[in-house]
């Protein structure tokens, strides 16, 4: 169905930012936690400096214990896989059963690597799940503008979040890209000379300006 | 079927992968849970379906004719065969529907009739659901798992395939639409069946919509995308209910229904699957006269039984109510979903007492029925197989011909003492084979 309402648009919007979110929460955490296996110190203090999320970790163990699977932690990474599902599950009828059952996976592969005696093995399957639902969102997702609007909210937070994360400016731009040729095709109203505005932010160094823009200039 | 026995773990993950579950309201909470499936299927032979196909049909067309009777010339009020006050004193029957004949003149499109099979197996008819009759996606997706998890099964039974009822759906609305877009219409993702909702609305290519997504003008209903287009649309399948369909006409606090949208319907501008109103055909006081319509309105002898059933509303029925009390099944009729349900036998004598005198209070709000002592089915517990109360719900479309789906939904009651089989009061399902040969 190619047509849907401005709730439907917001929802596949922020379908693809949850599942984002998601996605490179997972792969930043398992890097952070190989290192911090080594480290000492409370490290993670300086992720969440950095992604603006509250510290309400005792220390470094409890944060790797918690931020991916405790629910009742609103920036949790389980929370964050909860709200992609939230959006998903009103979604059947426009991304199609089998596209939604992957972020249903997804929630139940969390929950078991929330039990298991290897999270990031069990991160792993989160992360296999979350690829099958891109494809699957590919493939079986006849209108062009509506998958775009998904997957230009996967580009918006992968750029908030890299951002964020210090990642270098060329991945940004080669991101700025790729958004700006898919919100082209997503028929949302926005800012066209933003992404301009950002490409010069990150130029200059003005990461907070840029995270500030990118998060604002999308009516949706 | 033995394989198919041994796939249950697969199957229920696939149901799980699907999200195949149901809400429910838990102390104000609402939960989504699965909904157990048990792989031993309820097999209909095909003379016996063929038997059941035409009793059903003949069902359904008989209650269609009196919904257009009823709100249009009313001859079988006129003709002495449902009292009047009978008719007008029902919660489901609604003034604002008088004089609306409605797209082809379709009152009921999809009617939900619930079976039980007796141990001599005779059939008989325990409810007519015609308003907003939920369960079909159920064997729908079920028989679509476990004919992957389990082909050989398949291959050596030879069971109609039930994946048509999509299909069957939308030509269902096809039929009545009045030019324009096809939409199912939900309260939203809290409703107790919303996976249904949503993935009839997949698999017709309808689209799900709640009440704030559309919007009348002119007496036209609209669907406004994120672009500012505006669609007409031509069918309505409503899973809300009627007193919640319109805040203008019903009940005002309504935030789920779409104001105006009766009068749209009223001008013939769009059609509303099943049609409002359709509560008067499937009050249980209404069940009772079921068998004579079918004679008043098609002139045939009814093929399936109604339970015998007594409506204390009569003084000869009340009185036989009373002195027999013990051995009746009492339905207080204002209730559904297994409630408002008691068995004479199981009442304390406190709770007998004031029940007797509610019935002979209010005689309207009650029907008594014999208790059928139904075939169990055998599901597989972790102990082995175990026999349960179960029924079935056969699906009936109406569309340019009347439908008899083959299949239908097997509910069963997982308590070893209860004959409540609804999925709210933790009963489970099972897939309903109709054999091909």
């Amino acid at each position: 169905m190619s047509h849907i309402t401005t709730e439907r648009a917001n929802e596949l919007f922020w379908l693809g930012r949850y599942a984002e979110r998601v996605y490179t929460t997972v792969n930043e955490f398992s890097s952070g936690f190989d290192r911090m296996i080594d480290e000492s110190s409370d490290s993670h203090q300086e992720y969440c400096r950095r992604v603006n999320i509250p510290d309400v970790y005792a220390d470094k163990d409890d944060f790797l214990s918690r931020y991916p699977f405790d629910d009742s932690i609103p920036d949790s990474i389980i929370s964050n896989l909860i709200r992609a599902y939230d959006n998903a599950v009103v979604l059947r009828d426009d991304i199609g059963s089998d596209t939604l059952a992957y972020v249903q996976m997804a929630v139940y592969d969390m929950r078991k690597a929330a039990i298991g005696k290897a999270p990031l093995v069990g991160l792993l399957k989160v992360i296999d799940d979350l690829y099958a639902f891109w494809g699957c969102l590919d493939d079986s997702m006849a209108s062009q503008s509506e998958r775009s609007i998904v997957k230009t909210g996967r580009r918006v937070e992968r750029v908030d979040l890299y951002l964020r994360f210090g990642i270098p400016e060329d991945r940004i731009q080669h991101e700025l890209n790729r958004l700006e040729t898919r919100i082209r095709l997503t028929g949302l109203k926005y800012d066209v000379s933003a992404i301009g505005k950002i490409r010069e932010m990150v130029s200059a160094g003005d990461r907070r300006g840029a995270v500030i823009l990118i998060e604002s200039f999308i009516d949706v | 079927m033995d394989d198919l026995f041994k796939q249950t773990e697969t199957v229920n993950g696939l149901l799980a992968r699907y999200g195949v579950k149901f809400g429910i309201y838990k102390d104000g909470v609402f939960k989504e849970q699965l909904f157990p499936f048990d792989p031993i299927p309820r097999v209909i032979t095909k003379k016996e379906f063929e038997y059941l196909e035409r009793g059903l049909a003949q069902r359904v067309d008989a209650l269609n004719h009196f919904l257009a009777d009823v709100y249009g010339e009313k001859r079988i009020i006129k003709d002495g065969v449902i009292p009047e006050e009978f008719v007008f004193s029902s919660s489901g029957y609604l003034r604002e529907c008088e004089g609306i004949v409605p797209p082809k003149g379709i009152h009921s499109h999809i009617s939900g009739i619930d079976l039980v099979q007796a141990k001599d197996g005779t059939w008989y008819v325990l409810e007519d659901n015609l308003r907003v009759p939920s369960g079909a996606s159920y064997p729908l997706i079920a028989r679509d798992l476990t004919r992957k998890s389990s082909p050989d099964t398949f291959r050596h039974n030879h069971v109609e395939d039930n994946r048509d009822y999509a299909d069957l759906l939308k030509q269902t609305m096809d039929n009545v639409n009045t030019g324009g877009i096809n939409v199912v219409l939900t309260p939203g993702r809290y409703n107790a069946a919303y996976f249904e909702h949503s993935y009839l609305a997949e698999k017709t290519g309808s689209v799900l919509v709640t009440g704030q997504n559309l919007t009348v003008e002119d007496n036209v209903v609209y669907y406004i995308d994120y672009k500012g287009n505006k669609l007409k649309v031509g069918v309505v399948y409503r899973r809300i209910s009627d007193e919640y369909m319109d805040p203008l006409e019903f009940v005002e606090e309504s935030l789920i229904g779409v104001p105006h949208i009766m009068a749209a319907y009223r001008a013939g501008n769009v059609a509303l699957i099943n049609a409002p109103g359709n509560g008067i055909a499937d009050d249980k006081g209404i069940y009772y006269f079921v068998p004579k319509m079918i004679r008043y309105y098609l002139n045939e002898e009814p093929i399936l039984n109604n339970a015998p059933t007594y409506l204390p509303f009569y003084e000869e029925d009340r009185k036989f109510v009373l002195e027999n009390f013990d051995r009746l099944v009492i339905k207080d009729v204002a209730e559904a979903g297994g409630y408002g349900v008691v068995f004479g036998s199981k009442l304390s004598p406190e709770q007998k007492g004031s029940l007797i005198e509610l019935i002979k209070n209010e005689p309207r709000r009650f029907i008594a029925q014999e208790v059928i002592d139904f075939k169990d089915l055998d599901i597989l517990e972790k102990e082995g197989r175990v026999f349960r109360k179960a029924d079935l719900r056969a699906f009936v479309l109406t569309g340019s011909k009347t439908m008899v789906w083959k299949s239908g939904l097997t509910r069963f009651s997982r308590n070893p003492d209860s004959f409540i089989v609804n999925s709210s009061q933790g009963g489970g399902f099972k897939d309903t084979w109709v054999l091909s040969r």
